[in-house]
């Protein structure tokens, strides 16, 4: 804990600031086409919801309709469950894809309101496999504080999707994955999973009063 | 006529033999608490048991458990002081003046693992920050363009090449690997230059006790809220954090190089 309060504060910053301006980007190439998609995810996030004069009810569906936009939950829901989501049934994998969705818009949007302009610029992108494109950026806190946020973007054939968002190091997937892996192990069952899910998404809906 | 009940002797306090049942005791019952391994006729569970790399699961998992009660009741409390005698816009500087004072720990790994460039900004915030920064409260270093970093003498390991051993959960310290709890204590009273300072003059000691104190204040200040964040979007908070720890150093044994290609098209 000593050696990782530094990057865990720039991971709470990141939180709050998932949504950011994002500087002006050139149209040349699939590299920056990948950014654009990021800015586009980000303008979208902080003009429609963040910065919107809604209430946070809507902020949350309009939320949910852009993460859906934007995110590839299927290929989500393959990484994070890997050799679990081969084994499951397509009823399974459906209910698991809409209980994730769930989780993210609900964990996501209690902190909207702790958004006080951040900003984002997007520093460079990368090859990540034959079909990936990694975009590298920096969120600029007010206290000049900074942490780096990799966006793993998938070219699908409606477009690019994001498959994963690295803060300082720290990978969603990856985190969900081995959480969730624990969890199975424990109930025994890919079902034992989705009953977890599904009292967590209670928890937060009843927290939140929706 | 009554007696008077047998004189019970009072064990007189002796800190060494407490401490050796205490490593005993520890030892028995990591012993006794491995994790069993799945065998090889389940792949799906002994892949999910070779991931976490965790043989000393159900014992860190009760440490895990003492760590949340000490922290409801001793830590909690004592950030939740801090927090009120400090005010907020202060608690960066504070902030900064550790890091400022223990930037000579980073220099010294910075140089034990040959990275010249990187302890040249080491050094060059030391004396930006020592001098116009007023003692370190101000990050005059970052603000001309030399970026904060940390080293250790875990990453030191690393990058000698020592395998990082059993994941481990230390109450009060949090998670590490076996390597980064080696690297933490040759930190704390050999490459740290406040620990040298302490013990020159016997009299002096208090002075490590406050730098470990106000260490250690910095760290659960700034790691209270994410970890509270972490623990409500997860589901196993403990394997959560073990995810997200071993992630973290990961970045920084890399110097925040970008990780090897993940399989996520599988």
């Amino acid at each position: 804990m000593i050696t990782l309060s530094r990057a865990l504060r720039a991971i709470a910053l990141s939180l709050t600031a998932l949504f950011i301006v994002t500087t002006p980007v050139r149209a040349q190439d699939v590299r920056s086409n990948a950014t654009i998609f990021v800015g586009n995810f980000a303008q979208q996030g902080i003009n429609d919801i963040l910065a919107a004069p809604i209430a946070s009810v809507e902020k949350q569906q309009r939320f949910r309709t852009v993460f859906k936009k934007y995110f590839d939950l299927p290929g989500i829901g393959r990484f994070v469950l890997a050799r679990y989501w081969r084994a499951a049934s397509p009823e399974e994998q459906a209910r698991f894809t809409t209980l994730f969705e769930d989780v993210v818009v609900y964990t996501w949007s209690r902190r909207f309101s702790e958004y006080n302009g951040q900003t984002l610029q997007v520093s460079g992108t990368q090859t990540d496999g034959p079909e990936g494109t990694l975009v590298k950026s920096t969120i600029i806190g007010n206290n000049n504080s900074h942490f780096g946020v990799d966006w793993r973007l998938r070219k699908r054939p409606e477009g690019f999707k994001v498959l994963d968002i690295v803060v300082e190091g720290v990978s969603m997937a990856i985190t969900y994955r081995q959480d969730y892996a624990t969890v199975i192990s424990q109930t025994g069952s890919f079902a034992g999973l989705l009953d977890r899910m599904d009292s967590q998404v209670a928890d937060l809906k009843r927290q939140q009063g929706t | 006529m009554y007696g008077n009940p047998p004189v019970k002797r009072i064990p007189v306090f002796r800190p060494q033999l407490i401490a050796r049942l205490a490593a005993a005791g520890i030892i028995a019952a990591s012993l006794a608490a491995c994790a069993t391994r799945p065998p090889a006729s389940n792949p799906i569970a002994l892949g999910a048991y070779e991931e976490a790399n965790d043989p000393l699961e159900p014992f860190n998992r009760a440490m895990f458990n003492v760590d949340a009660g000490l922290d409801k009741v001793l830590i909690r409390p004592i950030i939740k002081g801090y927090r009120v005698i400090v005010p907020e816009k202060a608690r960066p500087h504070l902030s900064n003046f550790v890091d400022n004072f223990r930037s000579p720990i980073t220099l010294a790994n910075d140089l034990m693992q040959a990275e010249f460039r990187r302890a040249g900004i080491t050094l060059g915030r030391f004396v930006v920050n020592t001098g116009m920064g007023f003692f370190g409260f101000f990050d005059v270093g970052e603000e001309i363009g030399l970026a904060y970093h940390s080293e250790d003498f875990g990453q030191t390991l690393a990058r000698w090449g020592v395998p990082e051993g059993p994941y481990i959960y230390v109450p009060l310290l949090g998670p590490m690997s076996f390597r980064d709890g080696i690297g933490f204590g040759v930190d704390a009273f050999l490459v740290d230059p406040v620990a040298w300072y302490g013990r020159a003059d016997g009299s002096m000691a208090w002075v490590q006790w406050a730098n470990f104190g106000l260490v250690y204040v910095m760290a659960k200040d700034n790691s209270m809220d994410p970890l509270d964040e972490l623990k409500k979007s997860s589901l196993d908070y403990y394997a959560a954090l073990r995810s997200s720890y071993r992630q973290i150093r990961a970045k920084e044994i890399r110097n925040g190089a970008p990780p090897p290609m993940e399989d996520f098209d599988e």
